[in-house]
């Protein structure tokens, strides 16, 4: 596990230093290194080879979590261990800190970003699943000024997939102000303590000013293609009170429905299971957050 | 071949590096500080490579010795100065290492960790030490001797 051989090394102190820099290098052959947590071991085994590594640590414009309003903008080189502290993200946004505050270990937490995070999409992850449980939006920057967001739901491709280009680079992932009574939650259970999910669920949901739910979304993380929504489950918890028939009818119908995979950490039947569970207490929190 | 400029553990220095050259061979081979250690293939699970970046524990594996450039590090040799820390000296007290080879890793996150969490529970410490593999003592003694650490740490103020 060493690097092959790396032509540059640069740090830019802006975005536009940054994509300046990339558009030097043929597509692929530079990269963005945000907290590394991943890339560097990608880089480590030769899965990636880039010709110059562009680090992105020195460009301050791209750090920091600020509420307006309620609206919620988190910088593309934020790491996990500020959003996990961070005392504002509550109720609607509660599922980051839930996801952020169990990524990896205290190391990793130290230096992975949530921008890197979304970027390498890997296969089970904790970061996609939750953006794309709370509709985040990807806002994008491009070397010839354009910049454009995405929602979650085109963003995330499939594993180690997205719909950022070589030449874009993420400012940050920011949501609108969310509407009254919304809560949010994410659990996961992995083979030993804060690992890599075998299944995690997310879910945010809407409640009106009676209690019941008029929105709701669900996304899985361990699935063999990424981090995916499951739509067949939100439409049960629409128009219930969280109840907890309507949260295991919910969860049961995405278990029964999911392409589950069997490998040496679950077989199928456990994982449907394991999106069964934690999707009863995963939703049941959600709720109990949107109620306030 | 890029200069860096860093400071580890105190001493300044200006070093000629490879873009390629992880920092904890860097640390390692050129510097010679080799307390800080490689546990595993350089995979970034076993958390014995853990020094502090601008005091925050990170594991130096997963780090180009060129993102060190302007940074201030410390390895486990300066954890102690001339005489052991009481994160040390509780290690010690409590048997807490056998073959000794993860025991670095640990101290520098530990020390962070007591430096955020100066009465942590048992719990609290084992989800600290996630990032940390020993293979030789089952953890029992690391707790404890991170618990009396927090002890010790409390009562000198």
């Amino acid at each position: 596990m060493f690097p092959a051989r790396i032509q540059e090394y640069l740090r830019p102190r802006s975005v536009a230093e940054a994509l300046a820099a990339i558009t030097r290098y043929d597509a692929g052959d530079a990269i963005f290194l945000a907290g590394g947590q991943s890339a560097m071991q990608a880089i480590k085994s030769r899965m990636l080879r880039p010709q110059c590594v562009v680090d992105l640590q020195g460009i301050a414009e791209l750090k920091g979590v600020s509420v307006s309003n309620g609206a919620l903008t988190i910088g593309a080189m934020t790491r996990y261990v500020e959003i996990a502290g961070h005392g504002q993200l509550d109720g609607a946004f509660a599922a980051l800190r839930d996801a952020t505050s169990h990524v990896g270990d205290r190391q990793v937490r130290n230096r992975g970003t949530i921008g890197g995070s979304v970027c390498w999409n890997y296969v089970a992850a904790c970061t996609p699943t939750v953006v794309l449980a709370l509709a985040g939006a990807m806002n994008l920057a491009a070397a010839d000024g354009s910049q454009r967001s995405v929602a979650a739901d085109d963003f995330f491709l499939g594993p180690l997939e997205t719909a950022r280009r070589d030449d874009e680079i993420l400012l940050s992932v920011s949501w609108p102000a969310p509407p009254p009574r919304t809560g949010s939650a994410y659990k996961k259970w992995g083979l030993v303590t804060d690992a890599l999910p075998v299944i995690g669920v997310a879910v945010t949901v809407t409640l009106d000013a009676a209690g019941q739910c008029s929105a709701a979304r669900i996304a899985l993380a361990g699935l063999a293609d990424g981090a995916q929504r499951g739509k067949l489950g939100e439409a049960k918890l629409v128009g219930s009170r969280g109840e907890t028939a309507a949260i295991d009818a919910a969860m049961g119908a995405i278990a029964d429905a999911a392409d589950a995979h069997s490998d040496m950490s679950a077989d199928a039947d456990y994982r449907k299971q394991l999106i069964r569970s934690l999707g009863r207490e995963v939703a049941t929190r959600a709720f109990d957050r949107a109620r306030g | 071949m890029p200069v860096i400029n860093v400071t580890v553990n105190g001493t300044r220095y200006e070093e000629n590096v490879s873009e390629r050259l992880l920092l904890v061979d860097f640390l390692r081979d050129q510097l010679a500080l080799t307390g800080t250690h490689v546990g595993c293939t350089y995979e970034g699970v076993c958390g014995a490579c853990t020094i502090h970046l601008d005091g925050e524990a990170v594991k130096s594996c997963l780090m180009l010795a060129v993102q060190a450039d302007g940074h201030t590090l410390t390895t486990i040799e300066g954890l102690g100065g001339d005489k052991l820390s009481p994160l040390q000296q509780a290690f010690t007290d409590n048997h807490s290492l056998h073959c000794g080879f993860c025991t670095p890793g640990i101290l520098m996150n530990m020390s962070e960790f007591l430096r955020d969490n100066p009465d942590p529970s048992d719990d609290e410490i084992r989800r600290g030490l996630v990032g940390n593999l020993c293979r030789c003592t089952g953890y029992v003694h690391i707790v404890r001797a991170v618990r009396e650490a927090a002890r010790v740490m409390r009562e000198q103020g």
